[in-house]
């Protein structure tokens, strides 16, 4: 299946070419799923409309803050497709109207008006609007038929056909430098409302003619109390609007009425309503939330100047209307009773409500359990549909404040869940699964050595009659299962079940999400194993998370700690965690009464074997986590050799410290790039799991360059503040962390970002914008003490007199990147990979072999004999070499490379709106036999083999006995 | 192996009557049908036992049989010398590519000396009837040196030795590192 494996010696170019080919891999047909997979997702819901084009529809539309516009089905949860248009404010859907089987988008904060086909999921047409940010569209009927659709921008109003996206007209809106204009409302009638204000002066209302954009009515109306239409006017009934007064609650339907309701303090009251169709008027009912869950329906009379009270909801999180033929429904959240809340275990039941009366539906309330450790309900997207028996049927689907999507079907039943958190995953660690009791009896053998030799080989014995009586239990479960049909056999990974596998392949995805919630992943399937919702996190806060203990201390449980910053205040908070149940750890953080600048994992343990974290306040002073009595008296012993380094952007300054005995610090060094020249973009260090296994490359002449492996170096990354393509440059300087010398610094001139870079051993490898040649270019830096090593049995930064040699090699790539990581091995003996992630969605495993600034001109002997492929300028981009094949990724923002039990194996984490996992072998799997390996043909082999030894054993002995008689 | 009735030397046989019984004595020899065919030409004399037809050489040593000796020894004592140039030439055309060819023979060139030295107490005994036995012996001995050193020698072209600090790499562990370092940009 696989191309033979390797070539012993090439003698000429070609056979190292063809070598190069043979290293290629690929997943082939049949691996496909086995080992990878990928998630999809889409982000946190703006609008969701359900598909009520047909009765039996299981289509959602949703468009989402990562600009994504996306088809479910609704049965299953789903992808139907999805479309992922540009990040960032140019692709930014401001509105999402469905209709029939047109679903209009305006995008681009007004640029653009889109129009999809919502069966296949193409595009209709596309058309360009005027300049001007957009306030606000609908639909626009005529005589019963929706014909065209209305964009109001900030100074003008355009109306464009529904079929083509041509422009009807487009008209300039009087006075737009003082009046605001927020809403756009069309009821079916020949014109066009558009409503805008003055705020705390007066609304302005103008009919436009549906037909040549003629202004046939401008009216303007006191309103000294109105400050946006948009937050506190709806329209309501026969084109009437009702406002809410925040100030002093009373409702304004035109003319003003005011109405005797009590709100929460501090609350802004919100009206919601609801136009079915849009060649109708809305229905006269209306919701007013007064507080948090506080809700009353009203109902604005025939006459359209008295209001009535319908029904008072309270308590009720949230409402939502819903039309199914001429029914219109109001369903309402509220939380159940109390007694199951004191069972920590609230559950919220949606209860639909006929909307003229206000009646309560029998038979339609659905209960479901809210998760703890999700956020509370934050909108409510209601699908009625009318049964057989003509009576009303609903499917809800509940958005949480953790971006949650839940859809429930009538009985109660939650039909699927979609953690949409995930599509903005910040950071990520993977962490070992625990042992088995069997396995952890194992490893404790080895941990006590002080036991005499009988009492070890007893306790060897009887761990071996555990696995032994582990393994038959294990093969009676599988003889008592073979019976059972083959769906029946659960192998589904819960919680519980989770165990560590034989080469530790299976690892806990620990996953960060800007939202604040946390989960956890089995690294083998995909599933989501446990979550957790931080509430209170500010959404642009900053988290570190630190892994303390593994799961390697046995009876002390995995610890990990996620540092969360807020941005604003520079206030931080800890949040301690077991990393495999999600729990919250009950070891109490340290109170954090200053900003936090920086953190610092301690290869230090307490005595119950979690490493120590250093905070760094904004003081230079340090606060330790654990700080047990233990560890204060580590610290204090170690103090002098312990150092940090803190890199201000702004000031473009870099500082090294030094830690005191009594926890202040010192500053020891500073480096100061002039901020009106350059910015400090990026800084790596290596990483501290990392292992290098040789300590020197071998030269053709079979002497040895010994790397410089300082694991106190720094690379910094620099980009000048001049933007002009002349005088731009990227620079990357290479500092020591300790004692702030700059090793080395390389200037590419001409250069722009962003750049992208990997620090580890001893090589950088940066990529960057060429804007001379107008292309990216991959350059790498490598570090190499010389022939001789200076000190071979410690690395001190204090005692280092000779710089390194720096080699350096820059390379054309043909296409721009998003991310990049290096593979990384348990114990680096596996030649590396770069991890490129592409803006195609293509994960590309580069062999650093081609980023060797060694890479002779001229091919020599020497060069031959070391393998060095000869320069080439262009570094080739192979198919094969997409380790995702045709699972794109998209908007790759992070690859996270983790060791796994075996050397020839790393695991790899892609996220970015997607999460995909799999392996790589840069080296190929040179431990472990391949999947295709034919055992049976093997061991038929060598059975035959033995048996016929032993039957010619046999016959020799007859036939020497024959002649021995002779 | 003790084959049954094995011992009874000319009187015995287990030809004749093997396939009626499986031994019979004979006492006459005249009757045994295997001898009476061989000797039926020669009519029915009957020679005595150890008597031989052919004459016996003369066994007496004289003395060009000393020199005879001297001169097997010394081929005994030069034959490593002698292969030397063979082993060049072998060495030559197997080239310096590390392959299972050039494997196998460096392994025998390297062998075949060193099993000589080992064993040469047997090659002393044959030695021992030699006036220069001591020379000879020392002759035997630098020749298998010199066969090894061919052997090591090819070895060393072949990159087998590990005469390179690049052979000793892998052994080299990684420096303790003395400082802790960490931090980073500002959160």
């Amino acid at each position: 299946m696989k191309p033979p494996a390797k070539m012993s010696k090439p003698t000429s170019l070609f056979v190292i070419f063809f070598s190069l080919f043979v290293m290629s891999e690929a997943v082939f047909e049949d691996q496909v799923g086995k080992f990878d997979w990928r998630q999809q997702y889409v982000g946190k819901t703006l609008f969701a409309h359900f598909d009520s084009h047909s009765q039996s529809s299981k289509k959602l539309f949703l468009a989402t803050d990562k600009n994504i516009f996306a088809s479910f089905n609704s049965r299953t949860g789903e992808l139907f497709w999805r479309h992922v248009d540009k990040a960032g404010p140019e692709g930014t859907i401001d509105i999402l109207l469905l209709h029939g089987q047109d679903a209009l988008m305006v995008v681009g904060g007004g640029r653009l008006l889109r129009s999809w086909d919502t069966n296949m999921g193409g595009l209709n047409w596309e058309a360009v609007l005027d300049t001007g940010s957009f306030q606000a569209a609908c639909f626009v009927a005529m005589q019963d038929t929706v014909k065209h659709v209305a964009v109001l921008k900030k100074a003008a109003i355009s109306l464009h056909y529904l079929t083509n996206g041509h422009q009807k007209w487009v008209e300039n809106l009087p006075d737009s430098d003082t009046v605001q204009y927020q809403a756009v409302y069309s009821g079916g009638e020949e014109e066009v409302y558009v409503l805008g204000v003055v705020p705390n002066s007066h609304l302005t209302i103008i009919a436009y003619s549906l037909e040549d954009g003629e202004i046939i009515k401008q009216r303007s109306v006191e309103a000294p109390w109105l400050s946006s239409v948009e937050s506190s006017c709806v329209v309501v009934g026969h084109g009437v609007l009702m406002c809410v007064d925040t100030a002093t609650l009373a409702l304004y339907a035109l003319p003003i009425q005011s109405l005797d309701l009590e709100v929460s303090p501090g609350f802004q009251p919100v009206l919601v309503s609801s136009q079915p169709h849009p060649a109708r008027s809305p229905i006269s009912e209306f919701f007013l939330q007064l507080g948090p869950d506080h809700h009353v329906l009203l109902q604005l009379n025939a006459d359209g100047y008295t209001i009535a009270p319908l029904r008072d909801f309270q308590p009720a999180f949230l409402v939502s209307f819903s039309t199914t033929g001429e029914k219109t429904v109001a369903a309402v959240m509220t939380p159940k009773n109390e007694t199951v809340k004191k069972k920590k275990n609230v559950a919220c039941a949606i209860n639909l409500f006929s909307a003229d009366s206000g009646r309560r539906l029998l038979d339609t309330t659905v209960i479901f359990p809210l998760d703890l450790n999700g956020g509370k309900p934050f909108k409510l997207y209601v699908h009625a549909f009318l049964k057989k028996d003509d009576s009303v049927g609903y499917r809800v689907l509940v958005q949480t404040q953790d971006h949650a999507l839940t859809f429930i079907q009538q009985p109660g039943r939650v039909v699927w869940t979609r953690e949409e958190a995930l599509a903005d995953v910040v950071t990520m660690e993977m962490v070992d699964l625990p042992l088995t009791g069997t396995q952890a009896e194992l490893e404790g053998e080895f941990g006590k050595k002080a036991d005499g030799l009988f009492p070890m080989v007893l306790k060897r014995l009887s761990s071996q009659v555990i696995l032994l009586q582990a393994w038959l239990a294990h093969l009676w479960k599988l003889f008592y299962e073979a019976r059972k049909p083959h769906g029946q056999v659960k192998n589904e990974v819960t919680i519980e079940t989770l165990s560590r596998d034989e080469f530790n392949l299976q690892k806990m995805m620990v996953m960060v999400t800007a939202s604040g919630k946390l989960f956890g992943i089995d690294s083998k399937s995909g599933s989501i194993l446990w979550k957790h919702y931080l509430e209170n996190v500010q959404p642009n806060a900053v988290f570190k998370l630190i892994v303390q203990r593994t799961t390697a201390h046995f009876p002390h449980p995995p610890q990990c700690t996620l540092l969360i910053k807020d941005k604003d205040t520079g206030l931080a908070s800890l949040h301690v965690f077991n990393p495999i149940f999600g729990r919250k750890s009950h070891i109490a953080p340290p109170a954090l009464p200053r900003p936090i600048l920086q953190s610092l994992l301690l290869p230090v343990i307490d005595q119950d074997y979690a490493k120590v974290l250093l905070l760094v306040d904004d003081q230079y002073k340090v606060t330790a986590f654990p700080s047990t009595k233990n560890v204060l008296q580590q610290l204090q012993e170690m103090a002098s050799s312990i150092f940090f380094y803190l890199i201000r952007s702004d000031q473009g300054n870099l500082s090294g410290f030094r830690l005191r005995k009594d926890l202040s610090t010192e500053r020891i060094w500073e480096v100061v790039l002039p901020t009106e020249v350059q910015k400090i973009v990026a800084v790596n260090g290596k990483r501290p799991n990392e292992h290098v296994h040789s300590q020197g490359r071998v030269m053709g002449d079979r002497s040895v360059l010994y790397k410089y492996l300082n694991p106190n170096l720094l690379a910094v990354v620099t980009e000048s503040t001049d933007a002009h393509p002349e005088r731009a440059f990227v620079g990357v300087f290479l500092v020591d962390g300790v004692t702030g010398r700059i090793i080395h610094e390389a200037v590419q001139r001409k250069a722009r970002g962003p750049v992208h870079f990997v620090h580890s051993e001893n090589w950088v490898v940066y990529e960057y914008w060429n804007t001379k040649s107008r292309r990216n270019e991959f350059s790498v830096l490598e570090l190499f003490e010389g022939t001789e090593l200076y000190n071979s049995t410690v690395f001190s930064s204090l005692d280092r007199p000779h710089l390194p040699q720096v080699l350096q090699q820059t390379y054309i790539f043909p296409s721009p990147i998003t991310t990049m990581e290096a593979t990384l091995t348990e114990k680096g003996i596996t030649s590396r990979h770069l991890l490129v992630g592409l803006p195609s969605g293509a994960i590309l495993s580069l062999p650093k072999m081609f980023l060797d600034p060694r890479r002779p001109e001229v091919v020599t002997e020497h060069s031959r004999e070391e393998n060095l492929i000869p320069y080439a300028p262009e570094m080739p981009i192979r198919t094969e070499w997409f380790i995702n094949y045709n699972q794109t990724v998209a908007r790759v923002k992070g690859i996270y490379t983790a060791p796994s039990g075996l050397e020839s194996t790393c695991l790899v984490v892609a996220y970015g709106l997607d999460i995909y996992q799999t392996r790589v072998y840069p080296s190929k799997q040179f431990d472990v036999l391949k999947d295709d390996y034919d055992y049976v043909l093997i061991s038929s082999v060598l059975f035959a083999l033995f048996f016929a030894t032993m039957i010619s054993k046999r016959l020799a002995q007859v036939k020497l006995l024959n002649r021995a008689w002779r | 192996m003790a084959t049954p009735g094995g011992q009874g030397g000319g009187a015995l046989s287990t030809r004749g009557g093997a396939r009626r019984m499986k031994w019979a004595l004979e006492l006459t020899l005249g009757n045994a049908r295997g001898r009476g065919d061989r000797q039926s030409n020669q009519g029915d004399v009957m020679y005595p036992i150890g008597y031989s037809d052919k004459p016996v050489p003369d066994t007496s040593i004289q003395e060009s049989d000393k020199n005879l000796v001297e001169k097997r020894c010394w081929d005994v004592a030069l034959g490593p010398l002698k292969q030397i140039p063979m082993n060049l030439f072998i060495m030559y055309m197997s080239g310096n590519t590390i392959s299972i060819f050039p494997i196998m023979m460096v392994c025998m060139m390297a062998w075949r000396p060193i099993q000589a030295l080992m064993s040469m107490s047997a090659t002393f005994k044959l030695l021992e009837n030699s006036n220069q036995q001591w020379l000879q012996g020392l002759v035997y001995s630098v020749g298998n040196l010199l066969g090894s050193a061919l052997a090591i020698y090819k070895c060393q072209s072949m990159g087998l030795l590990p005469t390179h600090s690049s052979d000793w790499l892998a052994f080299i562990e990684p420096p303790v590192r003395m400082e802790i370092m960490g931090g980073g940009m500002v959160l």
